[in-house]
């Protein structure tokens, strides 16, 4: 078991877990949708996968650590699994998102250059694509419908306002115009898509991905900003209303591109594609709607993604105009933006163009889906388990392979019994085991398990049976004092000796004559066999490693 | 030499680790470890995992609804064992904790439209206080349990090595 610091170990663990349990996430997410729906959206899946990798693992492991903070706090806990509070709990994830501001322009570009190459692959194969409401860079087009659209510039105050602090401090930051100001907050978003994906209500999904979206600064931020998009998409989609969702991804994609003059190039650059796009768009659009219809999230995605391929394809055209990274970035996402947006505002006509607004959780019902309140709050509630569930495959050993949230629950049964069990096996370890030393094992035990240092065996022998020897050699570090008198109490003295100088023996230990008899006696009276013996054994040398090593036999 | 790195006093883990070595100290002071019957080695054990239980709902207090599970049936337990009347009060007082806080947490579980009932229900027999959660937040303490879990048996397993090595 790895002794370091737990908050280290905890780190890492994640951190390597995140590796695993991101993508395993992220491309079950994918898989997920594909599996439903057709045969080629999986296929699409799996090639975008390795894309989603990268980035997710250093998402996820930025991610678990904040979790893992967040479970130590209280306050922050509740916000982790409550979307209702969203203001305050922005605060948590804007301190996440506090990283990500501090590049926006490298996350930007990171993010295009990962998006790029996902839509390339992805179009390909995957008819509609998944749709990526963070686009970065898709604003251009968007964005000037969306300026037209005041309805849809109040839902990016709202939008904003979910996301509570990640909005305000990333709108700051970026210096957007005032134009762009209500889409700039979707920047923000591009480090941390979670926000949008957050807008949905989600909380959890919000302090999960503002954590992502610190790592959105990394290199890999790009893959996760693909990946991000993809699972943005899906918990987008189950939230809103075509229209809405379109709006949103109009805000993420400006919030993407966002950076202020990139986000501008973008927008004139993804605009022209944009208008070329919808009639393409309608086409997949049709199709994709005749799906969404299903009221099937993982339909969504599949039509989305579907529609974004559609996109994506296009917007490798419209990359070739573009010679900047960003502006490509910007292109795709806005083309990709734009014209699922065209797209969708066509269709909308018939569909239900007011998204409902919930009064805690401002959740707009997707494309397609049923706006009924309690279909909405369901969605809700199943965005929140699968973001928990994302976790649990972290925290949960050899989960990272499983998928489908059947056999993961499985998984996680097995584990907390048997972490259980191994409890139970401990607990009677311990109530068959001789104590040593039963007086300052506490404040050793405590010094020694809390700083996790390696090798409890070698602590186990010094501080019993160094304790008052003078003539303990030198090879014993720390535990000799040096000419320490022989005392009457010994608990005194133990604990003297190891406060002072308690350092774990590295295996050197001397004992004065009568190792054996001391071994006998420490099982039941360690320190008064050592000071029975010390006077006796300031002429002798001790060999300490073979009588410790009878000892350990006999213990 | 020690850690340069130390863990946060504050941390769960130490604070667990204090608690739960303080209570081996009581326990093994209770009674001579020479004694070696089986009787007693298994209610010594039963002992230290009350013990491991209970330093480890302390230490997450009242945060957690499993470890406000815990420490409820700790405490009815214990009541029970000591004075009927008290146990009957106290239950009464601790089922009422109980269900202020299911309610505040959650309906009575329910499906939730995603169709995991089975191993839902498993999981809540296996987490304590599980039976008041719904899906979302029975996932929520599992995660957090888990992390205690294998805290737990971290420290637990460096005090046998320390104590057997």
């Amino acid at each position: 078991m790895d002794v370091g610091e737990k908050d280290k170990y905890e780190l890492e663990k994640r951190n390597d877990n995140s590796l695993n349990y991101q993508t395993s996430g992220m491309s079950s997410a994918w898989q997920f949708g594909g599996s439903n729906l057709t045969s080629t959206p999986m296929s699409l899946v799996s090639s975008d996968n390795p894309l989603v990798i990268g980035s997710s693992s250093a998402s996820a492991s930025m991610g678990d650590s904040f979790c893992s903070n967040l479970w130590e706090h209280p306050s922050n806990s509740q916000n982790l699994g409550f979307c209702e509070i969203n203001v305050q709990n922005g605060a948590s994830s804007s301190n996440a998102m506090g990283i990500g501001r501090g590049g926006p322009a490298s996350v930007r570009s990171s993010i295009d250059r990962p998006f790029e190459m996902g839509w390339n692959a992805a179009s390909s194969m995957l008819k509609g694509g998944i749709f990526l409401p963070n686009a970065s860079g898709v604003l251009p087009s968007s964005l000037s419908q969306l300026q037209t659209d005041s309805a849809f510039i109040e839902r990016a105050a709202k939008f904003s306002s979910f996301n509570g602090g990640n909005f305000s401090d990333i709108v700051n930051p970026f210096g957007i115009p005032e134009a762009m100001g209500v889409y700039a907050r979707g920047v923000g978003l591009m480090q941390g898509p979670q926000d949008v994906y957050t807008i949905s209500g989600v909380k959890s999904i919000s302090g999960v991905e503002s954590q992502r979206s610190k790592l959105m600064t990394t290199e890999a931020s790009r893959d996760l900003q693909a990946e991000n998009r993809a699972t943005q998409e899906s918990p987008l989609k189950n939230e809103r209303n075509s229209g809405s969702l379109v709006r949103s991804n109009e805000e993420a994609k400006q919030g993407n591109g966002g950076s202020g003059n990139e986000s501008n190039e973008a927008e004139s650059s993804g605009g022209a594609g944009g208008h070329d796009e919808p009639s393409a768009l309608d086409g997949t659009a049709g199709e994709s709607s005749a799906k969404v219809l299903s009221s099937k999230k993982r339909k969504r995605i599949v039509q989305e993604a579907e529609v974004d391929q559609a996109k994506g394809s296009q917007s490798p055209v419209e990359a070739a105009k573009d010679g900047a990274e960003n502006q490509q970035k910007g292109d795709q996402n806005q083309t990709t933006m734009v014209n699922k947006t065209t797209a969708k505002h066509g269709k909308q006509g018939s569909q239900a163009s007011d998204p409902p607004k919930e009064e805690y959780i401002h959740v707009r019902a997707r494309r397609g889906q049923a706006t009924n309140s309690h279909s909405l709050a369901e969605r809700v509630r199943r965005e929140k388990i699968s973001e928990r569930m994302k976790f649990l495959q972290d925290l949960v050993p050899g989960c990272n392979k499983v998928t489908g949230k059947a056999v993961m629950l499985d998984e996680i049964i097995n584990y907390v019994q048997s972490l259980q069990r191994q409890v139970e096996f401990l607990s009677m370890k311990l109530a068959t085991v001789n104590p040593r030393v039963d007086c300052n094992i506490e404040g050793l035990l405590a010094k020694d398990i809390i700083q996790s240092r390696a090798g409890p065996s070698t602590l186990g022998f010094s501080p019993d049976l160094s304790v008052g020897y003078p003539p303990l050699h030198p090879s014993q570090p720390g535990l000799c004092p040096g000419g320490f008198p022989v005392m009457g109490n010994n608990a005194d003295i133990i604990r003297r000796t190891l406060s002072s100088h308690f350092t774990p023996m590295t295996g050197g230990f001397k004992e004065p004559n009568q190792l054996s008899n001391a071994w006998e006696d420490e099982l039941h009276n360690v320190v008064q066999m050592n000071y029975g013996t010390s006077t006796a054994s300031d002429s002798q040398e001790v060999n300490g490693s073979q009588p410790s090593g009878h000892t350990k036999v006999e213990l | 030499m020690n850690n340069p790195h130390h863990l946060n006093p504050t941390s769960l883990k130490s604070r667990f680790t204090t608690r739960f070595l303080r209570a081996l100290t009581k326990i093994r002071a209770q009674k001579p470890i020479s004694s070696s019957s089986p009787t007693e080695i298994f209610r010594r054990y039963r002992r230290i995992k009350v013990a491991a239980d209970k330093s480890m709902a302390y230490s997450v207090r009242s945060r957690r609804i499993w470890s406000r599970a815990m420490l409820w049936k700790l405490r009815s337990r214990s009541y029970r064992r000591q004075d009927p009347c008290s146990g009957r009060r106290s239950g009464k007082t601790s089922q009422a904790i109980m269900k202020k806080s299911s309610n505040e947490n959650t309906t009575t579980r329910r499906e939730d439209g995603v169709g995991f009932v089975e191993e839902a229900d498993e999981l809540r027999q296996l987490v304590p206080g599980g039976e008041t959660m719904n899906l979302c937040n029975l996932l929520d303490e599992t995660a957090h349990y888990i992390k205690c879990l294998t805290t737990q048996v971290q420290v637990m397993k460096k005090i046998a090595d320390f104590y057997s090595f």
